[in-house]
């Protein structure tokens, strides 16, 4: 077995034996890389040099027998719109193509204490909107499984870079689906934490109220381990959530004898190829046979999930995006007349497409005389599929559902059509809309061979759950730690 | 709710976004659909559920306390025109 298809926890016990350094280790990243990148296309920027240089100054450390996290010396890549000090910070937008951070984002910090490798920047959506990576002004990205089709988005490049192996685990955001979607798309777990959890300082914000920083990885160990290592409290973030974490890692259990799970059964009608939900139910009957118990719970509010949430995140989004005016930072137009002028054009060459529709959206149901019908009705129902949810909860510990209607589909199938694109994030945004954990794993392939990926979503702050019953059907299956090309 | 050219020319104008600019009649062309999406959600009665207020989160707020900010020189890397140690704009007053 080569070194890159190992899981970071194997890595990890490497490291901790001496069986291998952590400049040995980001070498064979960046071997992997070289062979794999200009098929998959992951990532915006490489940090090789600096990957060596932190990975020797860790050897260092390691030898000395510092305490560090057991996550220390493993090579990471990190989604492009988390803010890393002195390396271009591009969103995958020509608005931001040459934009190097003055700071580092408080998962940057993060990963630096407890000694992970950056090995570079991935690709994305421009400014996280989209489902496919296609948004992304300045590179392309590729599914590993099948490189004809999408890696899904927007956290493609997360995605990819994990399934490809040039990494073992990667850091990405998720505002409807970012995580869940790619992961699923491309065979690896992905989770989108508790809002609250893992701090949003130095990520280019989105939709504040939605976004969430989490971890991807090829096993549930490895997303358990990245996870401690990306939650906590931050004052830089005023909605980091004050609490102390224990270690998922440390409480991971795959006995899940007893354990209620719950099937909506909104989930499986219309719109849900028959492919995805025959595994996901195969799963269910999986969980049955390891002692769970599966009965069918309703979340009637799941059809309104896609119009609030599409309200709220493009609201937002326009408010957050207003700060993008060529003054500052970022693009500014070569030619203009007058200060007005140069905000529009600055903005309009600046901003793709999608961007734009986004910021239309939002400019529209935030504007006088709108307002009340689209952004106060959709806030009131937020709260409404909140307790949905939480009736939900006191019926069962976990609910299984699908990721996306369908597994990843061919590059530019969807382009054209961008309702067609926001409909394949039926299954997720209900969970951003609600604040909750959810996190996605492999539970079979399609006639294609492509992935077909499943979704346990948990209560808040109910991260232990999901890696324990994500564990236990991972054990189950087999379906672990799969490498691509 | 229809969405005429002039709506959208309307909205663009509120959003500093150009309606002349290089894809936008794809945009334009586009937002219909779009809000008819949205307009879903006005099928569903909340009943009494209208309080829009978050009662779980309270205001975070810090210590007013001053703390070194970032090097000046650092931020203005970042600006596409600078002057004088300031960001430069076009005339803004007559």
């Amino acid at each position: 077995m080569e070194l890159y298809q190992k899981t970071a926890a194997e890595l990890s016990a490497m490291l901790r034996n001496k069986e291998v350094s952590s400049v040995e280790l980001t070498k064979a990243a960046f071997a992997r890389t070289a062979e794999v990148e200009d098929k998959v296309g992951a990532y915006i920027t490489l940090t090789e040099e600096k990957a060596l240089a932190d990975a020797a100054a860790m050897d260092a450390k390691l030898a000395a027998g510092e305490a560090l996290s057991p996550l220390a010396g493993v090579p990471v890549s990190v989604k492009d719109n988390i803010c890393t000090k002195g390396i271009k910070t591009t969103c995958a937008s020509k608005m931001l193509e040459n934009f190097q951070p003055p700071y580092d984002a408080t998962v940057m910090d993060k990963l630096n204490a407890a000694g992970l490798i950056m090995t570079g920047k991935t690709n994305l959506d421009e400014f996280a909107m989209g489902s496919s990576c296609e948004n992304s002004a300045l590179q392309k990205t590729r599914n590993p499984h099948n490189l004809d089709h999408v890696t899904g988005g927007s956290s493609g490049g997360a995605a990819a870079s994990v399934a490809a192996g040039e990494v073992s685990i990667a850091v990405g955001s998720d505002t409807g689906g970012s995580i869940r979607q790619p992961a699923s798309f491309c065979g690896v777990v992905g989770m989108k934490p508790t809002y609250g959890t893992v701090s949003r300082y130095g990520l280019i914000a989105f939709a504040s109220s939605l976004d969430q920083i989490g971890p991807f990885g090829r096993c549930v160990e490895d997303v358990a381990m990245l996870t401690d290592v990306l939650r906590g409290y931050d004052k830089m973030d005023s909605t980091s959530y004050p609490r102390e974490y224990e270690s998922l890692t440390a409480g991971l259990n795959a006995d899940i004898k007893g354990m209620k799970i719950g099937l909506p059964k909104e989930y499986f009608g219309e719109g849900i190829s028959e492919e995805v939900s025959k595994a996901v139910l195969a799963a269910a009957e999986t969980y049955q046979q390891l002692g769970a118990e599966v009965v069918e719970i309703s979340l009637p509010l799941s059809k309104y999930a896609l119009p609030i949430y599409y309200i709220l995140s493009s609201a937002e989004a326009s408010s957050n995006l207003a700060r993008f005016d060529g003054v500052k930072y970022g693009y500014r137009a070569e030619s203009f007349d007058g200060i007005i002028d140069l905000y529009v054009k600055s903005r309009s060459e600046g901003f793709g497409q999608e961007v734009q529709r986004r910021i239309m959206l939002g400019t529209y149901v935030l504007s006088s005389g709108y307002y009340d019908a689209y952004y106060k009705k959709a806030r009131a129902a937020q709260r409404a599929i909140r307790a949905d949810y939480a009736k939900a909860f006191e019926q069962v510990d976990v609910i299984l559902t699908p990721v996306a209607p369908t597994t990843a589909y061919k590059v530019g199938e969807k382009t054209a059509d961008p309702l067609q694109m926001y409909m394949g994030d039926i299954c997720t945004v209900s969970v951003n809309i609600a604040g909750l954990p959810a996190m996605v794993q492999p539970c079979g392939f399609d006639s294609d061979k492509l992935p077909i990926g499943m979704q346990l979503i948990g209560p808040r702050f109910g991260e232990q759950k999901l890696v324990n019953a994500g564990l236990a059907f991972e054990k189950a299956s087999g379906l672990s730690n799969i490498v691509a090309l | 709710m229809a969405i005429t050219r002039e709506n959208v020319e309307y909205i663009a104008n509120l959003a500093r976004l150009d309606p002349k600019g290089k894809g936008f009649d794809k945009i334009a062309e586009d937002m219909q659909g779009i809000v008819s999406m949205v307009d879903q959600l006005q099928e569903l009665d909340l009943g009494d559920i209208t309080d829009v207020i978050d009662t779980e989160r309270k205001n975070a707020m810090r210590e007013d306390v001053p703390v070194p900010s970032y090097d000046k020189e650092e931020i203005l890397a970042n600006a596409p025109s600078v002057e004088c140690g300031g960001v430069s704009v076009p005339r803004v007053v007559e």
